[in-house]
């Protein structure tokens, strides 16, 4: 009776007990474990996050990395994580994330105040050197360095069909609208984003700006007024058009859309379809109060940041660094044709020759860096926008404007 | 087979376990430091070790990690990551802080482990007891192969229950918990692990929802009346339309069931995402159905399915509707199978006609059947946070709404937020609020609906 | 019997004409609604065959079809992986399928047949645990997975997506309500246990809401993203099929790969709609009329 439940039983027992003390194992605070860098340290392992098309390049890259420093042994691993759930994914679980990642510069606030980046004392100032003035403020939080930078071009430009639109009627709003109009066609942009918007109200004068934590936003003075002005006049235009950038302009343009708004990522969609006609320039100029006022833009970046939970610190940075360094910069470049940050390589003429990263570095002049715009800037933008997308002049600009500003500064 | 003093005093549960430390002997003593004793040594030897291994495993347990985060609780972490200057590597050595996330979290798993050894604890005295009592009346105790036994009948329920019950208690009610808790701290932005600390802050995060803010009142009234009038069209437009269609495509005499119903159900084969996705591209102002209209004529300018505030709410009604209604007939198609068919005929006989028939066998059929469901579905609809967010992203947004749009339901407008801002604790106390209000209504509803009530006397 | 039959056929000579432009009417209607509701399937297949990339277009119909979308999902796999996670979907969906209806169906038994103490307060617990609106409960449940050190694995889905499914009991309890009580007593007195009710007659008799519950379970893993993106990580291998779906549909990549998200979305409905129709044959009317009889 005993004897044979007895065995199964105790297997059982074991099997029971085994689970539970793996469950006790693994809670075990096992970030306790003191980082080995003393240098000398023989296999260092390593892991590296970057977006899905960016992983052969990696692969690339590391492979030279190795090369590179053969006094150490090195063990890297990959994971996918784009630039734009990076922070998502570090902040989920800061154990499980990869030593060195890209993500986009709007996301540096939060790792920081998470103490997910480790702060880059290394070779500090020639990083500072190489790289432009603008990707490495967007680096940089309270005058120290968090992150290296990688690509510069994260921001919009104009795009247009040189068919339709003549490079002179480019340079101003109106005659850009004027040649649309001429030709039955339309011009793009996607004004009920708060990306996009603010082109016009940065390029005003107005500005946004982080106080005690909470955003300072004054689009609604005179300047905003002016630009608010120059938005409803755009949107109540017969040739305006608006709708996901992404998708419908490299799908309209040539066809039913002469010129449109957008960044680096749509240009192959659009050079496929416009072939020669293919035109890329800065934003125009519009009608702010009478007078002729350059559209700004948001200046955004990729950077790579390194974790601070990191177990092997000094080779982290070192792989870090040479993700981004020039010559890598040159082949990222080369190969999947991203703006480089690095300042050598961004003078080049190689790069100087790709027409929309000339278009981009042009517009750059006139770009504010995103660091300082808070997440409560986005939506009341965005319903501002729409509203005048809809036309819908129930309420005077100036009390739409101070409606936005408050939800903003909440 | 069983004495019946001993199955008296078996009986009375509750005073077994103190009446086990006053009347019982040696063994059964020393049962309430080795667990399981009191079994082993009395023949139920299987059961014994079991609860002696549980005992040992907790312990452990507790030695390993589980004290670590049992002491932390109160504070949740004192240590905060600190950086220390390293001269000869040039670098800063981060030392690794108290992650508050992490000990919140565990520090509940381990109060359930404890809970649970508390129950096995008290179990296994009252087991042990049990065994001595039966000794004395002269019988043996059930063995390991009687429980088993028991399992399959008498205890079925118990066997049922049990993985379901261990699921729901990983996956459901441990994070439930850890999210409610997380509303008494304050865990946002400021405070992210692994480099900030959070801690509790009590009742303060519902002081500052109800006074803080008065823009977010307005929004929050509109956004309610919103989402019920939502979740109501929502709920019973595709309940009744999706038992209707389930009628027709089984009346008597209509050929190629299966076909009708693959239809349909062709519908979700197809992931929700994508389609919601295909239809929010489909409907803009500019996309394909649009170009259709304008193309034959019909309209001279876009029909704004989506950029304007009331079609919008039509829009996802009808789209949630598409979405919707092929389920709804699935379920209704089965139930509707039950149905004896001696029902219909003997009404037939009595002279009724289809319409009488439905309202009077039919619809008290299956508002018996589904009425829970309905009740779930509809606080699903109240919570439906995908087929809004993927159509219209809560939109369009609207200076009227604070930081919100004109579909935006509760949780999408929670969602927008708190999550993007990552002020978990603040996203945890407005769903403890939503979550009130629908557990309140359900359980009222539900408790005086005829399925509960009538529960056992239907037929 | 005999007047029961004579007054059937007046009846159905009555009724005849009447019947038949009724269900004449039904069937418009059926086709009616069958076009509105396949519409934007067929949208989608159209746009799977489109050659031209691009996800937005000027035009409704394709200019140039061609099987390239579907060829390329499962020859360029560098990018997106498109056998491997249809493999993996396919696998978690099959032990969640079994787990998940097991445990709904025992559940709602349990609750609908058997009596024990705790079972109304239980039902109530379990109707409101579902209401609470969770975000975190995502990140919680993947810790304490990885406590079981589970993380980033297949089993971790199938876990996740079973584990809570037997709050879903309602709608097979209420079915399990309705099945005549008298069968039981009867199988009781016969000697029957409890466990060969279950198995031996009540299940039989409940195929049409096994369908249901068995098609809802299959289909949850494969429609599921966010579940899945915290539970795997950077674990890009192992990847359902909607995650690496909607990886697609990124800024970058939207316009190079739409039309091979919409090919893939296609392929996505295939085994959901062959196991729908292997199902169906379990949608028999009137099993319940004779069985207590006999």
């Amino acid at each position: 009776m005993l004897k044979n439940s007895k065995k199964a039983m105790a297997l059982l027992l074991t099997a029971a007990m085994s689970t539970t003390l793996l469950a006790g194992c693994g809670n075990k605070k096992d970030d306790n474990a003191k980082s080995d860098n003393k240098g000398g340290s023989k296999k260092v392992s390593l892991k590296v996050w970057g977006a899905q098309d960016d992983q052969a390049l990696l692969k690339e890259m590391v492979e030279s990395f190795k090369e590179a420093h053969k006094d150490k042994e090195y063990d890297i691993s990959f994971g996918v994580v784009s630039e734009a759930d990076a922070k998502g994914k570090v902040l989920e679980d800061p154990a499980a994330a990869a030593d060195v990642f890209a993500f986009s510069n709007d996301q540096i606030w939060d790792l920081y105040n998470a103490g997910a980046l480790y702060e880059i004392t290394r070779n500090k100032d020639q990083i500072i050197s190489a790289n432009s003035e603008g990707s490495i403020e967007a680096a940089t939080i309270d005058g120290k360095l968090y992150a290296y930078p990688m690509t510069a071009d994260n921001g919009y430009f104009l795009y247009y069909d040189k068919s339709v639109v003549s490079d002179e009627d480019a340079k101003t709003l109106d005659g850009i609208l004027a040649a649309a109009n001429k030709a039955n066609k339309k011009v793009f942009m996607d004004v009920s984003n708060g990306w996009y918007i603010a082109s016009f109200f940065l390029g005003a004068g107005c500005t946004l700006s982080i106080k005690d934590g909470k955003q300072v936003c004054d689009f609604n003075n005179e300047k905003g007024l002016k630009a608010a002005e120059a938005i409803k006049a755009f949107t109540a235009d017969k040739a305006f058009m608006t709708g996901d950038a992404n998708e419908v302009l490299p799908g309209g343009i040539g066809d039913t859309i002469a010129a449109g708004v957008c960044g680096t990522w749509v240009a192959d969609a659009i050079k496929e379809k416009l072939g020669d006609n293919f035109g890329a320039a800065k934003l125009p100029t519009f009608t702010c109060g009478g007078e002729q006022v350059q559209m700004g833009s948001f200046a955004g970046y990729k950077l790579v940041g390194v974790k601070a939970q990191t177990k092997n610190p000094v080779e982290a940075m070192e792989l870090a660094e040479w993700l981004t360094n020039e010559q890598n910069q040159l082949l990222r470049f080369q190969k999947r044709a991203m703006g480089p940050s690095n300042v050598k390589v961004a003078e080049s003429a190689e790069v100087k020759a790709n027409l929309p990263l000339a278009a981009l570095a042009e517009q750059s002049k006139f770009a504010t860096s995103q660091k300082d715009v808070l997440n409560s800037y986005w939506t009341p933008a965005e319903a501002f926008g729409t509203a005048m997308e809809a036309k819908d002049y129930s309420k005077s600009l100036q009390e739409q404007l101070d409606e936005m500003v408050a939800q903003i500064q909440q | 087979m069983e004495d019946i003093n001993v199955s008296k005093e078996l009986k009375n549960d509750k005073s077994l376990f103190f009446n086990a430390l006053k009347k019982g002997n040696l063994i059964t003593k020393l049962s309430f430091i080795i667990m399981g004793l009191g079994c082993i040594l009395r023949g139920q030897i299987v059961k014994g070790l079991i609860f002696l291994a549980l005992q040992v495993s907790f312990i452990v347990y507790i030695l390993n990690s589980g004290w670590y985060y049992l002491s932390n609780l109160p504070t949740l972490g004192k240590e905060v990551q600190r950086q220390v200057w390293n001269e000869e590597l040039q670098i800063y050595e981060y030392k690794p802080g108290d992650n508050s996330m992490l000990i919140l979290l565990f520090g509940v798993v381990t109060i359930f482990a404890i809970g649970a050894i508390i129950l096995m604890y008290v179990k296994s005295v009252k087991e042990s007891y049990n065994c001595e009592l039966i000794r004395k009346a002269g019988n043996r105790p059930p063995t390991f192969k009687d429980d088993v036994k028991n399992l399959f009948d008498k205890n079925f329920h118990k066997t049922l229950l049990t993985l379901p019950a261990i699921g729901i208690i990983l996956t459901v009610i441990m994070p439930l918990i850890f999210m409610i808790l997380m509303a008494f701290t304050n865990f946002d932005k400021t405070h992210q692990p692994p480099g900030k600390l959070f801690t509790w802050v009590g009742f303060e995060n519902f002081k500052n929802l109800f006074f803080s803010n008065s823009k977010m009142s307005g929004t929050f009234v509109k956004i309610l009346i919103w989402t019920f009038v939502w979740a109501v069209f929502a709920t019973f437009s595709n309940y009744l339309l999706g038992m209707i269609l389930a009628l027709l495509i089984n009346k008597k005499g209509i050929k190629f069931k299966g076909f009708w119903r693959t239809i349909f159900v062709l519908t979700i084969a197809v992931p929700q995402f994508v389609t919601l996705l295909l239809m929010s591209r489909m409907f803009q102002d500019v996309g394909p159905i649009n170009i259709l209209l304008q193309k034959l004529g019909l309209t001279s300018q876009a029909i704004k399915f989506i950029t304007d505030g009331t079609n919008a709410k039509i829009f996802v009604i009808i789209v949630n509707m598409w979405v919707g209604i092929p389920y709804t007939m699935l379920i209704t198609s089965g139930i509707l199978m039950n149905i004896p068919e001696d029902l219909y005929e003997s009404a037939k006989i009595d002279g009724a006609g289809p319409v009488t028939a439905f309202m009077k066998i039919t619809l008290p059929y299956m508002l018996f059947v589904t009425t829970p469901y309905l009740i779930t579905q509809f606080v699903g609809n109240i919570n439906n946070f995908n087929v809004i967010y993927l159509l219209t992203g809560g939109g369009p947004n609207s200076l009227n709404y604070f930081q919100a749009g004109e579909t935006d339901l509760l949780v999408t407008w929670l969602y927008k937020l708190t999550v993007n801002e990552q002020n978990y604790s603040l996203a945890s106390t407005i769903a403890i609020i939503i979550f009130v209000i629908s557990a309140t209504l359900s359980l009222i509803a539900y408790n005086r609906s005829a399925s509960v009530q009538k529960e056992d006397t239907f037929q | 019997m005999i007047d029961k039959n004579k007054s059937n056929k007046n009846i159905k000579t009555g009724y005849g004409m009447r019947t038949k432009i009724a269900n004449a009417i039904i069937y418009v209607i059926l086709t009616v609604l069958a076009l509105i509701w396949i519409f934007p399937l067929v949208w989608l297949i159209l746009q799977s065959f489109r050659a031209e990339k691009g996800a937005y277009t000027t035009y409704i119909l394709p200019k140039n079809y061609t099987f390239n979308n579907y060829i390329k999902l499962f020859t360029e796999t560098d990018l997106f992986n498109y056998p491997r996670w249809f493999m993996n979907t396919l696998v978690v969906a099959i032990f969640t399928c079994i787990l998940s209806t097991l445990m709904i169906l025992g559940t709602s038994y349990t609750f609908s047949r058997l009596r024990f103490k705790s079972r109304k307060p239980m039902m109530n617990v379990a109707l409101i645990l579902g209401m609470f609106p969770g975000f975190m409960s995502m990140t919680a449940v993947y810790h304490i997975l990885k406590s079981l050190q589970l993380d980033q694995s297949l089993i971790a889905l199938v876990i996740v997506y079973s584990g809570g499914s037997a709050l879903g009991f309602m709608i097979s309890k209420g079915f399990f309500d309705t099945i005549p009580k008298a069968l039981d007593e009867a199988a009781t007195i016969d000697g029957a246990t409890k466990s060969q009710i279950f198995w031996k007659i009540t299940l039989p008799l409940s195929k049409p809401i096994i369908t249901y519950t068995v098609l809802t379970s299959f289909l949850a893993p494969w429609v599921d993203f966010i579940f899945v993106s915290v539970i795997m990580k950077d674990n890009y291998q192992n990847y359902t099929i909607a995650l690496g779906l909607y990886q697609m549909l990124t800024r970058e990549n939207v316009n190079a790969y739409f039309t091979q998200f919409c090919a893939g979305a296609v392929l996505v409905a295939i085994p959901i709609t062959i196991l729908f129709i292997y199902m169906q044959k379990y949608y028999v009317e009137g099993i319940t009329g004779g069985s207590v009889k006999g």
